[in-house]
């Protein structure tokens, strides 16, 4: 954990996939999510098979809750050994796909599909990683790190929980990766960023496997010496606390930092009432400078 | 030496005779196990109480902080040695410094062998300080500090910055001498002058030159008891000094640069490159030409790092996360409900740890009613502010307040 250039003993894979219905390439096709979910099981296995100490763990984000895929809490499920199949390849891929029937069939049938909450899903993921650091062994080199593959698109919504899972993360040294199976996520992309992690919006559905397996599998000590998707360049505009939209020139509250797109005598988030005479004046020295 | 004597914090040997073994009592079974695991649970918890309270977030501060390298750092009456115990020390005061002042940057010096060496540039990079931090583990110590040079070296670093943002050196000095080219008072009228404010935290007596330093620029000087005693004056200067916070309560023009040229907007993969420009924080050096920046969304003029100060129209320049770090201040998460362990789950729901005959006690969410464990508690709390079981619920995740 500490060094990034040494590698670890045991790394620790938090992956999170979207299973809300709502997402486009699976109100295309329902069959596509099952080819998805078979590379990302594919993936994981891929990841256990890298080292004998390596853990896995996979959330669900349905647009109702987010629930753990693998591993069970208590008894891990009962398996009956396949031929030619490694028991624990087995073991990830049947509880993975009977934890994600239980979790689609406990959706409730009236409610319509919102947002998925990924950012949930990625604070169970932070405190997974945080009880596995404090259950290991000591003196073992971790590293934990986040996966999330989703088709759903990111709103300002979730920003506050967003930002605080990911400066958790980059407080506790998660990376958090994001495979994006659809549209370009401005939020997540900060995520990536802020965290170290990569961020890849995958050209198609058909190749997963191959994206996944090339750009996600290997771990951080060994990844500056891949070349990998470049960052890319991150929209770091703020949102309006008023109408949650993006602005280059804002107003700022200096003392809860509450961001307002127009001058107003009263922060409406910590109630400070402003002085007279419109926002603190900077005005230094007008030059005429050649850029 | 020591000008007053109103200090009257106990040592650690002074206070009171504890009977710890008297409250150790076995259960039915004999058993003392889920007595110990209760006593670490209260200790964790009382170890993080004292850190609440109002909180006043600072705007633009600069602090240089300069790290004693010499032999004396190599004792160790702090554990495991006084260097070690200042490098753990000193990342969680980067993360806190952070959290409390989110548009400052900061900047480490090594003490070493009579010099002032440049270990991170002045930024508001976490990441990089804590690298460059974990990198110096095995240096050698040896030699003398030299306490001229390292202000000197902080006046050159500090000088050319705006004077409307505070100008920082904190100093953390464990030698009882040091090996100077002149004198050095004349190097902190010189700081008083610029306005540059000098604290001291000394690792093993008081030193007269230091207390000076610190009178004269206006600083706090503090010498360490013992670790839990250097880690709270450590944590007390992440709070912003009073003349930082006098240039609060007022709604501050703030510009969020997108990093790409505005007018060609398209896929952010293919951009054309950016024409030639010089960053206009680098323009003295003669360095920063062509490349990445953040450009002032007023102006025009290039940064090759955020947050900055416009030096043309004056605007200060941030990204949006360099202000959502310190969100989790105005939306708190509410407080669990710490109720007995009657089996009222199997396990807890963010980290999936099985409750077990050594929890006494679990935590109930009041909104999503979900059992964490008290390891999650604590995390939720004091680190990540977002409770998993309300974040992932569509009719509870929303803390923005209403835009009513
Ligand atoms: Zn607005
Ligand atoms: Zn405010
Ligand atoms: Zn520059
Ligand atoms: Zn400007
Ligand atoms: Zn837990
Ligand atoms: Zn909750």
């Amino acid at each position: 954990m500490a060094d990034d250039d040494a590698p670890s003993d045991s790394s620790l894979l938090v992956i999170i996939v979207d299973t809300n219905p709502n997402q486009r390439y699976i109100t295309e096709d329902p069959k596509v999510l099952t080819n998805c979910l078979d590379a990302v099981i594919a993936f994981a296995n891929s990841h256990l098979m890298q080292k004998a100490r390596n853990e896995l763990a996979v959330i669900g984000c349905h647009f109702h809750k987010s629930e753990y895929l693998y591993p069970t809490p208590g008894k891990p499920l009962d398996v009956r050994q396949i031929d030619g199949q490694y028991e624990l390849f087995t073991l990830v891929e049947k509880t993975i796909k009977m934890r994600l029937v239980n979790l689609i069939k406990s959706q409730p049938p009236e409610e319509k599909p919102g947002e998925s909450l990924l950012a949930g899903a990625v604070a169970m993921a932070l405190c997974f990683i945080a009880k596995f650091r404090r259950e290991a062994t000591p003196g073992l080199r971790i590293t934990a790190r986040i996966l999330i593959v989703t088709g759903s698109s990111d709103t300002a919504a979730q920003y506050i929980n967003y930002m605080n899972v990911f400066f958790t993360a980059q407080k506790q040294q998660v990376l958090i990766d994001v495979c994006s199976l659809d549209k370009h996520l401005s939020l997540l992309q900060q995520g990536c960023d802020i965290t170290g992690g990569l961020y890849l919006k995958v050209p198609s559905l058909e190749g997963l496997l191959q994206y996944l397996l090339w750009v996600f599998l290997p771990e951080t000590s060994e990844r500056t010496k891949l070349v990998l998707p470049g960052r890319g360049r991150v929209d770091y505009r703020a949102a309006c606390f008023c109408h949650r939209e993006l602005l280059t020139i804002g107003y700022v509250c200096s003392v809860c930092l509450s961001v307002f797109c127009k001058f107003s005598p009263i922060c409406t988030t910590c109630h400070t009432v402003f002085k007279i005479g419109g926002p603190l004046p900077i005005k230094p020295k007008k030059k005429k400078m050649k850029v | 030496m020591a000008d007053d004597e109103q200090d009257t914090k106990e040592y650690r040997w002074e206070t009171g005779y504890e009977k710890t073994w008297e409250a150790i009592k076995e259960d039915e079974d004999g058993l003392v196990e889920g007595l110990v695991a209760e006593f670490a649970q209260k200790a964790a918890r009382k170890a993080v109480v004292p850190r609440r309270g109002p909180v006043r977030l600072g705007m633009m501060r600069h602090v240089l902080v300069a790290v004693d390298c010499s032999e004396a750092m190599n004792s160790q009456d702090l554990k495991p040695s006084r260097f070690l115990c200042t490098l753990k020390l000193l990342e969680k005061f980067i993360e806190e410094y952070f959290d409390q002042n989110p548009l400052s940057q900061l900047g480490l010096v090594l003490m070493k062998n009579k010099r002032a060496e440049k270990l991170t540039e002045l930024s508001g990079n976490v990441r990089k300080h804590l690298k460059a931090l974990q990198g110096l583990t095995d240096m050698a110590l040896t030699g003398e500090p030299s306490l001229q040079n390292t202000l000197e070296f902080a006046g050159r670093v500090l000088k050319p910055l705006p004077a409307h943002a505070s100008r920082e050196l904190l100093v953390l000095f464990a030698s009882l001498t040091t090996c100077d080219p002149g004198d050095i008072n004349t190097t902190i009228q010189a700081l008083k002058t610029e306005g540059i404010r000098c604290s001291v935290i000394g690792l093993a007596a008081e030193v007269r030159i230091c207390k000076k330093l610190c009178q004269d620029t206006g600083g706090e000087y503090g010498v360490v008891l013992d670790d839990v005693h250097y880690r709270s004056l450590l944590l007390d200067s992440t709070s912003p000094p009073p003349r930082a916070r006098a240039l609060d309560a007022g709604l501050v023009k703030m510009g969020f640069p997108h990093s790409a040229p505005q007018t060609n907007q398209t896929d952010p993969g293919t951009n054309a490159d950016p024409p030639i420009t010089v960053c206009m924080c680098h323009l003295d050096d003669g360095e920063g030409v062509g490349g990445e920046g953040h450009l002032c969304p007023q102006c025009r003029s290039k940064y090759c790092s955020l947050p900055a100060q416009c030096r043309t129209c004056g605007l200060t320049l941030a990204s949006a996360p360099h202000l959502a770090r310190s969100y989790h201040h105005l939306f708190p998460v509410e407080p669990y409900e710490e109720v007995a362990y009657e089996g009222q789950a199997q396990y807890c729901f963010a980290c999936l740890r099985n409750f077990t005959d050594i929890d006494k006690q679990v935590y109930r969410c009041g909104r999503c009613h979900e059992f964490y464990c008290w390891e999650c508690e604590s995390v939720v709390s004091t680190t990540l502010h977002v409770c998993p079981g309300c974040a992932s619920r569509p009719h509870l995740y929303q803390r923005l307040p209403d835009s009513s």
